[in-house]
């Protein structure tokens, strides 16, 4: 086979990688672009979900004096967890249970403990991310269908930018060389705009497919029960840890923030974003933040009875290869150094759609023209595979270097 | 394209294929449009806005406390992996026994022990979730034991029949008769 004519059936098989299933993958990309953001989206939605500042010397108050301040409002509330959104302008958010078995969560004002409001019944943030991760088709038994659906597409997107690649002849030079023709006609215009995108989003799409082809790998382990944890199951209060109350009283705890404190004093970097009280009497009271790898949270199980750390997670404790599996979720979602990062992701995402898109008009344009001319030509022959027959049967390959 | 590619002689098969091709994207769209409807259902009944769940049993005296039971989803035990079958129920304790039981657990057959009590149920007095395994040769007539520990080292028992507690999974175990 010719040099040519390699590069021809690699331009073929590009162009028509996921073609009949477009549509999808552009709705996967837009709503995994909206994902990033989501939490953004509500912060512009909902003014309950956002923190103010009262004066400008106002200190954050602890998970305590947040949780004595929620029970103070609303005695009869059950707190499940605090948690501490990583940027400064997003409110507490505390998950509680009402004594009617509703249970919400509350934005609660980082400076003043105020219940600023209940997140609305629906969820736009989970309901983009089930969208985007599993085609809302529900989990019966192990992974749904719907999560594999979407991400197999990690293949063909990754196979899309390497075939890209090996097409785009000395792509190199389009970083130096931008190419923009805006007066040659839409064609012209949206192939040099699907070549630029796609050599400045290579380290994207290189990340986004990976990471996705990933959750392909990871749910097809989980249903054949093949596990590469080595966490551990999760401590439980030993029973004679628990007091035994005479008056028939809940135990006494210890603080949250002695908690905290525990917590950070055993756990050199640990800046606790969350803290979730005990689920039950010989639960613990876990405090969890990132340390110095931005990617992965650590966490420490603190025994409310008596303070005594009972179980924690560190970097350290990964294994190299649960380092970069437990990595692969926040690259995918770029949730992990705050709202720039976020914003870098999203753009790329939007990038990454249009390619979707820009990839369809030139196809529509030309790819399905020069394929019905190259099938055309293969009529004589017995019928082969289609780019078998293109291959042998097209000495010129003028599609390929427009 | 269309044209072209009708004009030549091909199978039917890849006719079909040639003609429908693009419409894969319009059964791909329906499917999160099927399943949104389910999808808010679960939602609501995770967020409690439902009740306590799919189906309520009502509530059982035990001791001197009671609970309120209900069948998290109506429905035959869900397979777990190696784990076997699973069932899961809420519960939500009294008023005036939130602050004095301890820990709550289920089991099929009497627990022989406050230690064998059975699966212990997580989350908070209002609203609290249990996971039992079903084994498949559980007989269509046992009991759902549901022990409470109070904060005083006191412990209390009762029972009800699985088939007030689950009709489902009674249904399911009858169907597959009582696997060994």
């Amino acid at each position: 086979m010719s040099k040519k004519s390699r590069s021809k059936l690699w331009f073929l098989v590009h162009s028509w990688l996921t073609l009949p299933i477009w549509f999808f993958v552009l709705i996967v990309c837009v709503t995994g672009t909206l994902a990033v953001v989501s939490q953004e989206i509500v912060w512009l939605a909902t003014p309950e979900a956002r923190a103010t500042q009262p004066s400008d010397d106002a200190p954050l108050l602890t998970y305590e004096q947040v949780l004595s301040a929620i029970h103070k409002a609303e005695p009869t509330l059950a707190v499940q967890s605090i948690s501490r959104p990583d940027e400064s302008h997003f409110a507490l958010v505390a998950d509680v249970v009402y004594p009617d078995g509703r249970s919400p969560a509350l934005y609660i004002n980082p400076y003043t403990g105020a219940i600023q409001g209940e997140s609305p019944s629906f969820d736009f943030k989970a309901f983009t991310r089930a969208l985007h991760g599993w085609w809302l088709v529900p989990f019966t038994n192990g992974y749904s269908w719907g999560w594999y659906l979407v991400s197999f597409l990690g293949l063909p997107l990754l196979a899309s930018l390497v075939t890209g690649l090996v097409v785009y002849k000395k792509f190199w030079k389009g970083f130096f060389k931008p190419n923009l023709r805006f007066k040659h006609g839409a064609r012209i215009f949206w192939g040099d705009f699907h070549r630029l995108c796609g050599i400045w989003s290579i380290w994207f799409i290189a990340v986004i497919s990976i990471t996705g082809l990933w959750f392909l790998i990871q749910a097809f382990m989980f249903d054949n029960q093949i596990s590469i944890s080595t966490a551990g199951n999760p401590p439980v209060v030993a029973r004679q840890d628990v007091p035994i109350m005479p008056d028939g009283k809940p135990a006494p705890q210890i603080s949250l923030d002695q908690a905290v404190k525990i917590a950070a004093e055993n756990i050199p970097g640990l800046e606790a974003s969350f803290v979730s009280l005990p689920s039950n009497a010989y639960g613990h009271i876990e405090v969890g933040g990132p340390g110095w790898y931005p990617l992965l949270f650590q966490t420490a199980e603190i025994n409310p009875y008596n303070g005594a750390i009972e179980g924690s997670r560190m970097i350290a404790d990964r294994s190299g290869l649960e380092l970069v599996t437990e990595s692969m979720r926040p690259l995918h979602t770029g949730d992990f150094g705050g709202l720039w990062v976020k914003l870098i992701w999203f753009f790329f995402g939007l990038i990454l759609s249009m390619m979707v898109l820009s990839g369809l008009l030139i196809w529509t344009k030309r790819t399905a023209l020069a394929t019905a001319n190259a099938l055309k030509r293969s009529e004589k022959p017995k019928r082969a595979p289609k780019t078998q027959t293109v291959t042998a049967h097209s000495p010129q390959p003028e599609e390929v270097n427009v | 394209m269309s044209k072209a590619v009708a004009a030549q002689p091909a199978s039917s098969l890849s006719r079909l294929w040639h003609k429908w091709r693009f419409h894969i994207n319009i059964l791909l769209l329906l499917v999160p449009l099927g399943f949104m409807p389910k999808y808010f259902a679960d939602a609501s009944l995770f967020r409690g806005d439902s009740g306590l769940g799919e189906r309520d049993i009502g509530t059982v005296q035990v001791g001197p406390w009671s609970l309120q039971l209900a069948e998290l989803r109506n429905e035959a035990p869900r397979p777990d992996g190696p784990a076997g079958y699973m069932k899961s129920f809420n519960a939500a304790l009294c008023d005036t026994c939130i602050d004095q039981v301890k820990a709550a657990y289920l089991r099929i057959g009497k627990p022989r022990s406050l230690r064998a009590a059975g699966v212990i149920f997580f989350g908070t007095p209002y609203r609290m979730g249990a996971t039992l395994p079903i084994p498949e040769r559980t007989k269509a007539d046992a009991e759902l034991w549901i022990t409470l520990e109070g904060w005083d080292g006191s412990m209390h028992q009762a029972s009800i029949p699985l088939s007030q507690a689950s009709p489902t999974t009674v249904a399911w175990l009858t169907k597959q008769g009582g696997k060994p």
